[in-house]
């Protein structure tokens, strides 16, 4: 690089810098000992970046148990499409046996065993929808003949007093009769 | 990881020999605030024992050494500035970081000439004044001041040549002023 006038200058200003500087300058043994001294210290105990890591993984496990409980199909769907379930497969499946005639032979013999096999299934179907019909029947009954554990607390003796109405011709004292301390007086 | 015994022993040499160009490169770094040059280079220092900066041998160790100085000397300024804004309340410190030169100043005896220069200087932006240290304060190429300060080239070509264009038009207005007073001091009536 050529140097020329003022770039001289320039130079020279740096040069008496550099010379200022140099007597300014630390030495090296104190800073690099102070440097290793450094070094040695222990770290922070607690770092702000692994506190945040570590909430976002909680906050993250926190909200992926939430969404798994409430995204889990509910049990009451299931009872439903077990009632349901026997009356929709029992025709198919006597259907697709009778209707398919290929795999059946002419042989009486395994005709009767197909026939028996039908049967057999049929009967099963009949008897899971006779079992689920009567369980639901059954808690129909249930249901119907519940009551209220207070029910006891709405019903008292002198019901039939206010629901019987009085005689037209009857005066006041017969009235009073309805009463059931009068009633005792009179019989007297 | 810690680089092994063997090279920590040859780093320290290599680093004592450059150890007055890297202060002086710190503290041009730092605007010349030779506390936090020394702050710096210490973090230079505990990088290269640690082996959080490792030399690959893709340059000359001096730039290499040079770019570490530079972007460490940025980190810890940032860092000031933030721990600064952090106590705002507190204005003494944030005048300290504003004008670390001012302080220096007072520190070592300097001529005048010295001062201003220092004070043009300073009114450069950053990236000419690295450009103008790197090459006539460390004697490095274009090329090699280039590389410390990670541009190319012809970034730092462009940077070097309006550094110095301003630093020469800063240093002609100093001396014409100079002129000027030393005219009044020598001949008060002929104003």
């Amino acid at each position: 690089m050529e140097i020329i006038g003022d770039d001289k200058k320039i130079r020279a200003l740096f040069s008496e810098a550099k010379l200022a500087d140099a007597q300014t300058t630390p030495s090296f043994t104190s800073q690099w000992h102070r440097a290793q001294s450094r070094a040695h210290r222990p770290g922070r105990a607690f770092k702000l970046s692994l506190a945040a890591v570590t909430a976002l993984l909680v906050c993250a496990l926190i909200s992926l148990a939430v969404w798994s409980q409430y995204s889990q199909p509910r049990p009451t769907y299931s009872a439903v499409a077990d009632l349901r379930a026997p009356e929709s497969s029992k025709p198919a499946r006597v259907d697709n046996v009778a209707v398919d005639p290929a795999p059946v032979s002419s042989d009486p013999t395994v005709q009767r065993r197909v026939r028996s096999r039908v049967n057999r299934s049929a009967t099963q179907a009949n008897a899971a929808l006779i079992a689920s019909r009567g369980k639901s029947t059954t808690e129909a009954t249930t249901i119907d003949t519940w009551q209220s554990p207070t029910s006891a607390l709405l019903t008292s003796q002198t019901d039939g007093l206010f629901k019987s109405l009085p005689q037209l011709n009857e005066n006041a004292n017969e009235l009073k009769s309805f009463l059931p301390g009068r009633a005792n007086e009179k019989e007297k | 990881m810690k680089i092994e015994p063997m090279e920590i022993a040859d780093f320290k040499a290599e680093l004592e020999r450059l150890h007055g160009c890297s202060f002086g490169w710190a503290l041009s770094c730092c605007r010349r605030d030779a506390t936090e040059a020394e702050e710096v280079l210490q973090t230079v220092y505990l990088k290269i024992f640690e082996g959080k900066a490792r030399y690959r041998g893709e340059s000359s160790l001096k730039t290499w050494l040079f770019a570490v100085i530079r972007k460490t000397a940025a980190t810890e300024y940032r860092r000031r500035l933030l721990r600064s804004l952090r106590l705002a309340a507190d204005t003494s410190e944030v005048n300290d970081l504003a004008a670390p030169f001012e302080n220096q100043t007072a520190s070592f005896e300097r001529s005048e000439v010295q001062m201003h220069f220092q004070g043009a200087l300073k009114t450069l932006p950053r990236r000419q004044r690295e450009a103008l240290h790197l090459v006539f304060y460390e004697d490095l190429s274009l090329r090699e001041a280039a590389d410390v300060m990670g541009v190319s080239i012809g970034s730092a070509r462009q940077h070097y040549e309006r550094g110095k264009k301003k630093l020469r038009e800063s240093l002609t207005r100093m001396e014409m002023g100079y002129g000027n007073n030393w005219g009044r001091q020598e001949n008060p009536s002929a104003v």
